[in-house]
């Protein structure tokens, strides 16, 4: 299971299909049904090798007929080579959405958003290994263990961020990226991403989970050719509908902000757009003050925690700890 | 037309019949705990017959269990207790013709497993907790059983280094056998748990060693046969009264079965002495009533917001699902339902995943009132025919 991964797009994704698994909250709020994957055909195991035979003089053959995998269809993307074929990546971590489709499909409330900083955690203490968060999320970005037989996820790396270092992705990203820092920030390269120039969007927003985690399309791809190999001017290969349906409408104003801040960083050399997209400094890609966490700490009276302290007292005692509903 | 009266009485008769939700406790010399559903003990005991019904009260999400789970039917489970005046050995014998074990590789299987639920206190029995684990202030024990290979849960200890795959070690041939070993000496492969609750959501498991209870599950022939043994009176159960009540709950892992798609009982009164006891009238309790009148009562107060037989126009989610209620409610909790929604709330859907229909509101002090008004202003006549025909409402038998 992959908490980080990234796909090409159009493609199957990961797991196989997952925008046609379900999940998610319908206009009036109400989670949606969805469909637990299967680990073989829709995660995929990655097959092994007979390596040890080899030494007695077998054949190198995989232990299973290898018929999907991750990223089995890595860089397939669509159209017909060379004329109008086309692809590109989206990485994929939790969302940490505002309103998540696992916490709100758990029938235990295993699953709590930390008050803090948003982030989703697992509480492993709690969960029973009933999967429903799997079918809840939209993104399918909750899996289930079954060597523990629980449901784990991505932790945006808390005790980093705790620390004011970013989640470890972020911070080994050669290609810099990925910015971390609040949304309510105004001074954090997220906040003027996001809402200065908004550019930065959802991943289908449209399942109602409020994610939290935003992508800059795609601006720029080359034109098509023709029979002859001739460039064929204006055109261009990757169809906008594609990225309507990952991103929505916005994603037109999103393209258009980009192209004018590079047409104006061309013409008079200044863009704060730009400067920010072009990531040059790791402490201002990602703005995680640690006073702040040292802060909340001294405020509410409270040191952190891996764990959701609301079910501490029921873990090793005879009393029930009564949850808090909110 | 005397024909048909006829008929009509003889089928009240066998619904009476199957609504004997009470069973004899036997009582042995010797050590119960030790006890399996095949000791010989059990020659001793006639299992009674307690008829399992869906849970419908709540539908979850899971789309392909829904669909697995959608024309449920009922059955019947036979169950028997033993106790030697300190400890009690309850047992559930239930048809299931697949084996389903959960394994530590799969995504997406389930397994097969039962469950018992006890009232931690009864002061009153026409007050029984809530069926589905318990309610504010009437909180249960659960001692649940389920068919797992092997879990290798975290245990603290730190054994990081045996918990990568075996290809990713340095070991081969003897040394990796070792290593395996090492691994699987890790595992846990009972897969026994108890739990404290006062309602959906609030389970919590039991994990200082303070209750005693063992629970084993054998699948022979097509059938599973489950037993608990637990101490009768500790720091969570008091079950040393003339009668204490239980409630059975068996998962079809092939039906992708697990937490509430569960079958239920109502609950069964286990009688620690002879003929009928306080618990067991309550728990036998069948109405007598006019069920066509109820049914109407039913559609002018109740449909607006709950769904139960043919009415289901009222938005989904809205409130619990009626149409097993006759099934695994007892006449007491009906009763008391009408009139006094808040004394028992159920906590129903996580507060989250249907914000348009909340369940109940929150006091100051987190206290939870029901959003149904009371009906304590029908006629006691109305309410008569009312719960008569709610108990009628429950999947046909298998």
């Amino acid at each position: 299971m992959y908490w980080n991964n990234v796909e090409t797009y159009p493609g199957t994704g990961y797991p196989k299909n997952w925008m046609n698994l379900g999940g998610g909250f319908n206009e009036s709020g109400d989670i949606q049904e969805g469909i637990v994957p299967n680990i073989e055909s829709d995660y995929g195991i990655p097959w092994d090798y007979n390596f040890d035979e080899l030494q007695h003089g077998k054949e190198l053959v995989p232990n299973q007929t290898p018929v999907w995998g991750p990223n089995w269809d890595e860089d397939v993307g669509a159209g017909n080579f060379p004329s109008d074929n086309y692809f590109f990546y989206i990485p994929r971590i939790c969302n940490h959405c505002s309103n998540p489709g696992c916490l709100s499909s758990c029938p235990r409330d295993a699953i709590f958003k930390r008050d803090q900083d948003g982030v989703v955690l697992v509480d492993l203490d709690r969960c029973q290994g009933y999967r429903y968060c799997i079918a809840g999320c939209p993104y399918k970005k909750i899996y289930f263990n079954p060597k523990i037989s629980k449901s784990e996820k991505c932790i945006l790396c808390f005790p980093r961020v705790e620390k004011g270092l970013p989640p470890a992705c972020s911070q080994q990203c050669v290609g810099r990226i990925r910015f971390v820092g609040f949304l309510d920030d105004v001074e954090s390269q997220v906040h003027k991403l996001v809402h200065k120039y908004k550019v930065a969007l959802p991943l289908r927003a449209d399942r109602g989970t409020n994610p939290n985690i935003f992508y800059i399309p795609p601006t720029e791809t080359p034109p098509k050719f023709d029979a002859e190999g001739r460039v064929i001017e204006g055109s261009n290969r990757l169809p906008i509908e594609e990225l309507e349906t990952l991103f929505g409408k916005e994603v037109h104003n999103s393209i258009r902000i980009i192209n004018e801040e590079k047409k104006r960083r061309a013409e008079t050399g200044k863009s704060e757009l730009l400067d920010i997209l072009i990531a040059f400094k790791h402490s201002e890609m990602f703005r995680l003050d640690n006073e702040y966490y040292r802060g909340y700490e001294a405020h509410k009276n409270n040191p952190l925690k891996p764990v959701d302290e609301r079910y501490v007292s029921g873990k090793h005692t005879k009393k029930i700890s009564h949850f808090k509903a909110h | 037309m005397k024909k048909l009266t006829g008929l009509l009485a003889l089928t009240g008769l066998l619904g009476s019949v199957a609504m004997a939700q009470s069973i004899q406790a036997v009582k042995v010399s010797g050590d119960v705990t030790k006890i399996t559903p095949s000791s010989k003990a059990w020659r001793a005991v006639k299992l009674n017959e307690v008829t399992l019904y869906p849970q419908t009260t709540i539908k979850l999400n899971d789309k392909k269990a829904n669909e697995l789970n959608a024309d449920r039917k009922a059955f019947n489970a036979k169950v028997g207790a033993l106790y030697d005046g300190k400890n009690i050995a309850i047992k559930i014998v239930w048809p299931d013709s697949t084996k389903n074990t959960q394994n530590s590789s799969d995504s997406d299987s389930y397994a097969d497993g039962f469950a018992m639920q006890f009232a931690n206190s009864v002061s009153n029995v026409n007050e029984l907790p809530y069926i589905g684990m318990g309610s504010k202030g009437r909180d249960v024990t659960v001692v649940l059983q389920k068919a797992v290979e092997a879990t290798y849960e975290p245990d603290g200890k730190g054994d990081v280094s045996l918990q990568v795959n075996g290809r990713n070690t340095n070991y081969f041939n003897k040394e990796l056998e070792i290593f395996h070993k090492q691994v699987d000496s890790l595992s846990n492969t009972d897969y026994q748990r108890a739990f404290v609750a006062e309602g959906f959501r609030s389970m919590t498991e039991i994990k200082d060693g303070s209750m005693k209870f063992n629970s084993v599950m054998t699948h022979k022939k097509g059938k599973w046969s489950g037993v608990v043994t637990k101490t009768m009176v500790d720091s969570y159960t008091k079950l040393d009264s003339k009668a204490f009540p239980v409630v059975f709950a068996v998962w079809d892992g092939d039906k992708n079965n697990r937490d509430g798609l569960k079958m239920l009982s109502s609950w069964v009164s286990v009688n620690l002495v002879k003929g009928e006891t306080e618990l067991s009238k309550v728990t036998n309790e069948v109405v007598k009533g006019d069920i066509a009148k109820g049914k109407q009562v039913a559609m002018d107060n109740c449909a607006a917001c709950h769904h139960f037989e043919d009415a289901t126009f009222a938005p989904a989610n809205m409130a619990p699902n009626l149409e097993n209620i006759g099934g695994y409610a007892t006449a007491s909790y009906l009763r008391e339902s009408i009139d006094k929604p808040s004394a028992v709330v159920v906590p129903g859907y996580n507060r989250n995943s249907h914000p348009a229909y909340e369940w109940y509101t929150l006091g100051e002090n987190g206290e939870r009132t029901s959003t149904m008004p009371a009906y304590d202003w029908l006629s006691a006549e109305d309410k008569t025919n009312l719960v008569a025909y709610l108990q009628t409402l429950k999947a046909e038998s298998k």
